[in-house]
């Protein structure tokens, strides 16, 4: 009996330390859009005024209400990335999303009345979000009664702007193909090598650490600045010396340093941290806010961008 | 009478062994050609969603073991080597991105790809069968023979993840 109670135990345990004792990398979100390139040449951009200056503007929910041929193309690359284990976010489900959330907030009140709190950086954030965003061209090229297509994919990191993977090429001029029927067998010849090439990205991602973005800034309310000396070592110093300390390898950029801003790109941070939990830029650079804190009772505000971008300000929360 | 029909059975029996011995030999040296990457491999059209429609050129004295080592030679190819492509249609890579894996998984491989063993659920031969007299080249005391085949990519991928022996997309999240 006692034995019979003990070997329960040990596969509790066993069971319990093997749900707790490793958890997986975040996984990064992809989402397909097609590029400024293709909503200019199809009539799918908007103006906007930004305080004065005109801007040109995707208009990504008019493209998907009118235009099947991008429909097609969007849900045959979902269809092949669910296949391969990784589906991607949709985008118009992610517009229609942030339009049922922006309604619902507007109409949101409790019993006294009071609205929803809401900053203007979280208005500025409301847009839809991805960690790789895979932008897609293509443009038809027409000789005499030929036709064909030239495919682009472009798989680029939103938060360090690099590609991280590509296929593009034109397809054999066809008297015949319809269309949709052209666009299809694009996708599908191209759809192999991009993925070949993301299984790399996320090969580097594994071996040398999740690469971010840290940003930071200062209030200015803060009584100090970046150049203000704490135990004999100037701030900046500081930070970058925690940096060196908590990157894989020691790898970072430091892009540029005033006295109010630093910026480091291409930091390596680890995919997991000492208890074996998955780590994003956020988390990680809490770390940074924490020592800040404790050593030198300095409050910071901390920021996130997706799993790949945190800015820190530096002077009150 | 008796000595003849002997004799006659012996001769008979000697000429089938060698016969026997001369195909699997021929076999074995093509295999070994497989090993030595002693083929090429050439895309040919994209194929329906999943396959992948390749030529492969296979060498051997015997045309018909050129055929039948047609099919291990395109699942090796894309397996390890991938393929170039032509104008209007892109090469794909090699399915395993590490260069090292057909050695440090050689006794996968070796069941994998033996006689009528599981790589030949993952390729069909694209037509009758019949190759054009284009495709069907005697290189020196050889035969050179092109045959078109298709490859069932997408379970032959799923197939070599499901045994660790290749990383899928999603595998680390």
């Amino acid at each position: 009996m006692k034995n019979g109670i003990k070997i329960i135990f040990i596969i509790a345990l066993s069971i319990l330390s093997g749900n707790t004792g490793f958890s997986q990398a975040k996984k990064p979100t992809l989402m397909v859009v097609p590029s400024d390139v293709w909503c200019t040449k199809n009539g799918y951009m908007a103006d906007f005024d930004n305080q004065g200056t005109k801007f040109k503007i995707p208009d990504y929910k008019k493209a998907f209400q009118e235009n099947s041929d991008l429909l097609l193309a969007v849900s045959k690359i979902n269809e092949l990335m669910a296949e391969r284990g990784f589906p991607l976010k949709n985008l118009e489900s992610s517009l229609k999303s942030l339009q049922d959330q922006a309604a619902e907030d507007a109409m949101l009140t409790s019993k006294s009345g009071a609205d929803i709190n809401e900053t203007p950086i979280d208005v500025l954030k409301k847009v839809a979000r991805a960690d790789i965003w895979i932008q897609m061209t293509w443009t038809v090229n027409q000789t005499g009664p030929k036709k064909s297509i030239t495919f682009v994919l472009q798989g680029l990191d939103a938060y360090t702007d690099k590609q991280v993977a590509g296929a593009s090429g034109t397809g054999t001029p066809s008297f015949t193909a319809e269309f949709p029927v052209l666009l299809e067998e694009a996708v599908i010849s191209h759809i192999d090598n991009f993925n070949a090439q993301l299984v790399k990205h996320f090969d580097d991602l594994f071996a040398n650490g999740r690469e971010v973005i840290l940003r930071i800034k200062t209030f200015s309310s803060f009584s100090g600045d970046l150049e203000s000396e704490y135990g004999g070592e100037e701030l900046g110093t500081i930070i970058e010396d925690w940096l060196a300390a908590n990157t894989v390898q020691g790898r970072f950029g430091t892009t540029d340093a005033t006295e109010s801003m630093m910026l480091f790109e291409q930091v390596r941070i680890p995919l997991y941290d000492a208890n074996g939990r998955a780590v994003d830029a956020r988390s990680w650079a809490r770390g940074l806010q924490k020592m800040l804190k404790d050593k030198y009772q300095i409050d910071s505000k901390l920021m996130m961008k997706g799993l790949g971008q945190a800015q820190l300000v530096i002077g009150e929360k | 009478m008796k000595t003849v029909v002997k004799t006659c059975s012996l001769a008979i029996l000697i000429m089938l062994g060698f016969s026997i011995t001369a195909s699997a030999q021929a076999g074995r040296k093509a295999d070994k050609d497989t090993k030595t990457w002693r083929y090429e491999i050439e895309g040919v059209g994209i194929g329906t969603q999943g396959t992948y429609l390749v030529k492969v050129w296979s060498y051997s004295k015997k045309p018909d073991v050129a055929l039948d080592q047609a099919k291990k030679n395109a699942v090796h190819g894309i397996v390890f080597k991938g393929f170039s492509g032509r104008p209007g249609m892109p090469g794909q890579r090699a399915l395993a991105s590490n260069p090292f894996v057909e050695q440090e998984r050689a006794d996968f491989f070796k069941k994998f790809f033996a006689d009528r063993g599981p790589y030949m659920k993952f390729v069909y031969e694209s037509g009758d069968g019949s190759v054009a007299a284009e495709d069907r080249m005697k290189v020196a005391k050889e035969y050179k023979i092109g045959v078109i085949v298709s490859v069932n990519v997408a379970a032959l991928r799923q197939y070599l993840e499901d045994e660790g022996v290749i990383k899928g997309l999603a595998s680390g999240f």
